[in-house]
């Protein structure tokens, strides 16, 4: 298997996006994005729904037109759009999985996989093998002759993905491959996925609304909102410094906090911002906000309650539990402080009834400036 | 006593004239082009004489034929032909005269030649086509058995291969005896309003019926029948099926040959010849020019005309056309043409002239 | 950069072809429209062709013909109101109840489309013949006056036309039912609305839109009917402007200009008929028959089920039964009455039919071009679907156009153009088969791209471009993917193309010659020239023919379109 993969990875392919636009009548769905990929890496594109990443999917796919930009394939330009110049989706060496697999119902699970290599004219021994090596992978190796109009969606989703890279495609496209299945099955096939990305070593453009996935199984992630990118990073990146407020309460969820500079009482490598309220916050900046107004987001599940005042010398603050959320592995609370509401996320304990007087915590590193 | 086409009599001089004519023909050696050409050769086969090269035609082994009849008398009519030609396939369009000679026209004007023997039941499209010069020149041999007033004049274009005459019939169950019709004036009767019919303006029978009582009448007797609401209909079987189960109650366009064959299925009809005449109008068969089976169409002409043909004509239950051979038996119901008064127009241009102001009146009498 | 490294041969590039088809099916509808045109302005000698002089009298003089226009108004407006009553009635029964044995009488429902409208005509005209009808018949015998039902009044052509031609109605109808939420349905039976209640405030008022489009489009087909109005019409001084324009083209001399004039004004009424449509469809209910669709739950309605069954045997009782055995009863004697003595029996009327060379010869003639309209169309209409709906290419939106043009002219008026036009086009091919094919594919059009394009939407789009990111060509994925998942509906249209051939009348009764007669003009002319007892023996034995040749076309199909690999 790791000769293949070896050969394999050899041919993975670069990305470059530019300027990308795309239009559907008067909606504009992508609005100038730029990005790139590199050969080999995972990179995810996540957003909530309308936000444009399907269609930049799409774009890169050839199966949509854009209507400005530029989109490289391993330098080799593929959509031009000064001279209006577009390959073809079947020209471009890509490969895609879809949402509803798109598995033909009138052919075998063995003609739907070898479908890729008859296209290029492969010879038959040459198939055969390539199909049941691929069918193997993805855990389908007994079931090839079965009509494909018989299988469960489990199992049409493997052999889409079967499909999609048995004939070594330079670039793997994913739209939202996972989505149709439930929450168990999708956990599994999430590690699957990249397992086997990791070992066919292709260069992969994964879409998804699920953070969760985009997080387990990127190397990259490309956060997107009506049209535009907001934020491009590794998974950690993204989740430990969000760039703007969407940011942060889209990938996890999180508390946002307004309030004043007070560039006077910085120390230590922290800054502190006065909220309407009065209470003092201290928050790393990373190099962002100069303005005199800021914003702290701060993690539901970085915030820390207890019953008596905590040790710390900074960030500590009184107050009041308003309700209370069973959630199985972890309880919501959510407590009035400073005149507005935070949420606190907590790994279910001793539940502390509505109306107790608390203290909050929050250690200032997980106390982050957001950009404004 | 039948009244004959007005033609210049048969004077003394005249028949000088030919004598002589035919007496210089072996000096002349050259035929008057005013008459049509007589065949080369002439053949006898089966009872008739034929100029057509029967072998030829045999090879050509087609006879395409337009006609007005309908369907079913056509494929009598043909079924006969193809009985004593077996080797020779008959095609047929059947459409009412009108329909027919705009469909010709129509298809010449484009250059198509598809037809090879046409009849018409009314002799203004007739006259019109031979001045296009539609009408291939043939003499048959067998017009010798035919007075030339019903040949075309100059013989050789078309020949009248039958009569059909038409009076008024009516319903026995849903006329009073003392309201039944007895002159044409009858058929203005308010009593038979919605109730009676007649044919369509693409008919030449009822071109003749129309002009001929506008002769007899006055210009205004037609407009009196619109009131009458009257129903046109295509062809007389159609006519008669109304008649017989009291659709109608009276036809002012009854052939007697649709009289005849709907009295034998058992129809409780009657037939009425009022006594100032029955109009008529010939069957008018003529050979093609350009036709695309050329002696097949000779052959099939000459039996039509034929005592062969003209037989099945008169003797066919769905023909029932009355011969104007000179030889002709009586009629299938043992009466002759000369036993019926009918009205032939004295003067063809006229009647033929008259053709458009007919359709145009006629169309609005039927409601168009 | 192409995965491919072989050397690809060159082949025509997808643009191209559609620029082929496009042009081509230009020229194909739009020529016949052009020649109307042009006959229409024609003023001057109505004889001379080219045109000697151009102007708009003959629309001037349209006037007279005022009452023609009113009668075809009239009668379309009455078909469509009991058309879409009909097909109301029978749509909500069989999709929205739990009515038994729904699938048989869905099929069942398909029936009185092959029991062409011309065979309705002659068989409710042998029932409802004022004087010889026989309904009527009993009717006096049973002590009533006069007559009960009148066939030849614009009421019963409308009733005739609504029965044979009005099921497109129902299906129209019943796909928008089909395509509702039932959820609806049962949040206002969940609030206290009885069955009845909720029909009338709920189901009606949200099926409305789509009712209304299927009333704009049955209207404009019966703008354009002839059958009916032909056999039962003419009798009664009664035209509407296609028999008008009929009668006019066939008499000595020939008035094409006037009746091109009255061709163009009700193609000009149908056109913006369909033109409304068209806008009414395309706010968006359309899609909604693609893709996910709903399962609609029928409502349970009790006892009242039976009831319904009843109805709908009622329905194809009278659409059906009634006309085949009227016209056997009538066939089989020597002057059709309803109380024949025993001698007036006789099958005298099926050995002149079998011996008629006209009969043999046109019924051999319609089924090659029934089987010629299905096998060349078919192919030709799922390429020209696939181009308008997949392809994606440009100027699919005007071929489209193009292509569903024919169903803004009525058959009649659209042969009318091609007579005058075919007459002096060079090819040879006036007066043969090869003419009604053509016009036959030109007139059906719409139907069959209408057909298959419904299925095609239905696929989802994603199975194609899955093809294409596994490098197929557009011709390799039209060959491997598209066209297996089409097949069913691919063999549907074949048998709709088929009948539809079959019992045209207003395009085949101009364009027929000698050697190129086919049935169902035929069974006119019989019925103009022949007695009403030999056509009803010829009209059975075209019914008996077709139904033999769907059998086994039907047969086959069945065991072409078993799937790969099973």
């Amino acid at each position: 298997m790791s000769t293949s993969a070896a050969r394999q990875a050899g041919r993975a392919a670069s990305i470059e996006v530019r300027d990308l636009v795309v239009q559907y009548g008067n909606v504009v769905a992508v609005r100038g994005v730029s990005f790139s990929v590199s050969a080999g890496e995972h990179l995810t594109l996540l957003g909530p729904s309308g936000c444009g990443k399907t269609t930049t999917l799409r774009a890169i796919a050839g199966l949509e037109k854009p209507a400005g930009g530029e989109i490289r394939i391993d330098s080799a330009v593929v959509y031009d759009g000064r001279s209006g110049a577009q390959v073809p989706p079947e020209r471009r060496g890509l490969s895609m999985v879809f949402q509803s697999y798109a598995i033909w119902p009138h052919m075998s699970v063995f003609d739907n996989v070898a479908y890729g290599l008859r296209v290029r004219r492969e010879p038959q021994g040459e198939i055969a093998r390539k199909v049941g090596e691929a069918l193997e992978l993805v855990q389908m190796g007994g079931l090839a002759k079965r009509s494909a109009a018989k299988l469960s969606g489990g199992q049409q989703q493997r052999v889409a993905l079967a499909r999609a890279f048995v004939f070594s495609p330079s670039v793997l496209l994913f739209d939202e491959p996972l989505s149709n299945l439930d929450a168990k099955l999708r956990a599994e096939m999430r590690i699957e996925l990249k397992e086997l990305q990791r070992r066919l070593g292709i260069t992969s453009v994964y879409v998804t609304h699920d953070l969760e996935e985009a997080l387990a199984i990127s190397d990259r992630i490309i956060v997107m909102r009506d049209g535009v990118i907001e934020q491009i990073g590794t998974p950690a990146e993204i989740y430990d410094l969000p760039r703007n407020a969407f940011v942060a309460d889209f990938v996890g969820s999180a508390n946002l906090i307004r309030g004043r500079r007070r560039p006077e009482l910085d120390g230590d490598g922290l800054v502190v911002l006065e909220t309407a309220g009065g209470a003092l916050v201290h928050g790393v900046a990373h190099g962002r906000g100069a303005g005199g107004e800021a914003v702290f987001s701060a993690r539901t599940v970085h915030l820390q309650l207890s019953r008596e005042r905590p040790a710390a010398p900074r960030n500590v603050w009184p107050a009041r539990v308003r309700s209370r959320v069973f959630q199985g592995d972890f309880t919501q609370y959510h407590l009035d402080w400073d005149g507005r509401r935070l949420v606190l996320r907590c790994v279910t304990a001793e539940p502390v009834a509505e109306g107790t007087e608390v203290f909050l915590s929050l250690d200032p590193r997980h106390c982050v400036l957001l950009e404004e | 006593m039948s009244s004959v086409p007005t033609h210049r009599p048969l004077s003394r001089r005249r028949f000088l004239q030919a004598g002589a004519g035919l007496a210089a023909w072996p000096v002349l050696r050259r035929p008057s082009r005013a008459l049509a050409q007589a065949p080369a050769r002439t053949t006898k086969v089966l009872d008739f004489t034929t100029g057509a090269d029967v072998a030829k035609a045999e090879q050509e082994g087609e006879v395409v034929y337009y006609g007005h009849d309908g369907e079913a008398a056509i494929a009598a009519l043909l079924e006969a032909f193809r009985k004593d030609f077996p080797k020779i396939k008959t095609n047929y369009v059947r459409l009412q005269t009108g329909a027919l000679y705009a469909k010709i026209t129509a298809e010449r004007s484009a250059n198509r030649y598809l037809v090879d023997v046409l009849q018409l039941s009314d002799i203004s499209p007739a006259i019109d086509f031979q001045k296009k010069g539609g009408y291939e020149s043939y003499l048959s041999p067998e017009y010798a058995s035919y007075k030339p007033a019903y040949l075309s004049t100059p013989a050789g274009s078309f020949a009248w291969v039958g009569v059909t005459f038409a009076g008024i019939s009516y319903n026995r169950s849903k006329v009073k005896p003392e309201q039944a019709p007895k002159t044409w004036k009858d058929i203005l009767n308010p009593a038979f309003k919605d109730g009676i019919s007649a044919k369509l303006a693409t008919s030449g029978m009822q071109h003749a019926q129309w002009y001929m009582l506008r002769k007899l009448y006055g210009n205004d007797f037609w407009q009196e029948f619109a009131k009458q609401r009257p129903r046109g209909f295509d062809a007389r079987a159609q006519l008669f099926d109304r008649l017989a189960k009291g659709d109608d109650r009276v036809c002012a366009l009854a052939e007697y040959g649709g009289y005849t064959l709907f009295k034998d299925k058992g129809a409780d009809i009657e037939f009425v010849a009022p006594p100032d005449g029955l109009p008529a109008t010939p069957a008018i068969l003529g050979v093609v020019n350009r036709a695309p089976h050329p002696e097949a169409a000779k052959l099939f002409m000459d039996w039509a005309v034929s005592n062969r043909g003209q037989s099945v004509y008169q003797n066919t239950p769905l023909l029932l056309y009355g011969s104007l051979r000179n030889d002709a038996p009586p009629m299938l119901t043992g009466k002759k043409l000369s036993d019926f008064k009918l009205l032939f127009p004295s003067d063809w241009a006229d009647f033929q002239a008259s053709h458009a102001a007919f359709v145009k009146e006629w169309n609005s009498i039927m409601g168009l | 950069m192409a995965t491919a490294s072989r050397v690809r041969s060159w082949r025509p590039g997808p643009s191209l072809v559609s620029l082929l088809v496009g042009g081509g099916a230009v020229v194909i509808v739009f020529y016949p429209i052009v020649y109307l045109i042009q006959a229409s302005l024609s003023v001057g000698d109505p004889q001379a062709r080219p045109p000697e002089a151009y102007g708009l009298a003959n629309y001037a003089g349209l006037e007279r013909y005022a009452h023609i226009f009113w009668n075809t108004v009239l009668v379309a407006v009455v078909a469509t109101a009991l058309a879409i009553a009909l097909g109301f009635v029978m749509g909500w029964i069989l999709s929205r109840t739990n009515v038994p044995r729904r699938e048989v009488l869905e099929q069942l429902m398909a029936l009185p489309y092959y029991v062409t409208p011309l065979m309705g005509a002659l068989a409710w005209s042998l029932i409802g013949s004022p004087s010889g009808g026989f309904a009527n018949q009993v009717w006096r015998a049973l002590g009533g006056e006069g007559h009960l039902i009148d066939i030849t009044t614009p009421y019963g052509i409308a009733w005739v036309m609504a029965l044979f031609e009005g099921s497109v109605a129902f299906v129209m109808i019943g796909a928008v039912m089909k395509s509702m939420d039932p959820a609806l349905e049962e949040a206002s039976q969940v609030l206290g609305a009885g069955r009845l209640r909720t029909m009338l405030k709920v189901t009606l008022p949200l099926v409305l839109p789509g009712v209304l489009g299927a009333a704009i489009f049955v209207f404009a087909e019966m703008l354009g009917s002839f059958s009916a109005a032909l056999v039962l019409g003419l009798p009664n001084r009664f035209y509407v402007v296609t028999t008008a324009m009929y009668q006019l083209v066939s008499q000595y001399p020939p008035r094409f200009p006037q009746a091109a004039a009255m061709g163009v004004s009700l193609f000009a009424v149908m056109f913006a008929m369909i033109y409304v449509y068209r806008r009414i469809v395309s706010r968006g209910s359309y899609v909604t028959i693609t893709g996910k669709a709903f399962r609609p739950r029928p409502m349970d309605v009790g006892a009242a089920r039976w009831a319904l069954f009843t109805v709908c045997l009622v329905y194809l009782a009278i659409a059906v039964l009634l006309p085949v055995l009227t016209l056997l009863y009538a066939s089989l004697q020597r002057l059709a009455t309803a109380f024949p003595q025993l001698s007036n029996f006789t099958l005298a009327n099926y050995v002149t039919a079998l011996s008629l060379d006209a009969v043999r010869s046109a019924l051999w003639n319609s089924l090659l071009l029934g089987a010629a309209t299905a096998g060349v169309g078919v192919p030709l209409m799922g390429f020209l679907s696939w181009l308008i709906y997949r392809s994606r290419l440009p100027g699919a939106g005007v071929i489209e156009y193009v292509l569903m043009f024919p169903q803004a002219v009525p058959r009649l008026v659209f042969a009318f153009g091609m007579l005058w036009a075919w007459l002096v086009f060079p090819i040879p091919i006036y007066g043969t088969l090869w003419l009604l094919l053509i016009a036959y594919l030109t007139v059906f059009l719409p139907l069959g791209i209408r057909t298959i394009s419904g299925v095609m939407l239905q696929i989802d789009r994603t199975l194609e471009e899955s093809a294409q990111m596994c490098g197929a060509s557009w011709s390799y994925r039209l060959r491997t993917v598209t066209m297996p998942l089409l097949r069913p509906g691919l063999i549907a249209a074949a048998l709709l193309l088929f009948i539809a051939s079959v019992r045209e009348l207003g395009a085949s009764i101009l364009l027929m010659g000698p050697k190129a007669k086919v049935i169902t003009p035929a069974i006119v002319e019989s019925w103009f020239s022949t007695s009403t007892e030999l056509t009803a023996a010829m009209a059975l034995l075209q019914t008996l023919a077709v139904a033999i040749a769907l059998v086994l076309l039907f047969a086959v199909a069945r065991r072409a379109s078993r799937p790969i690999g099973e």
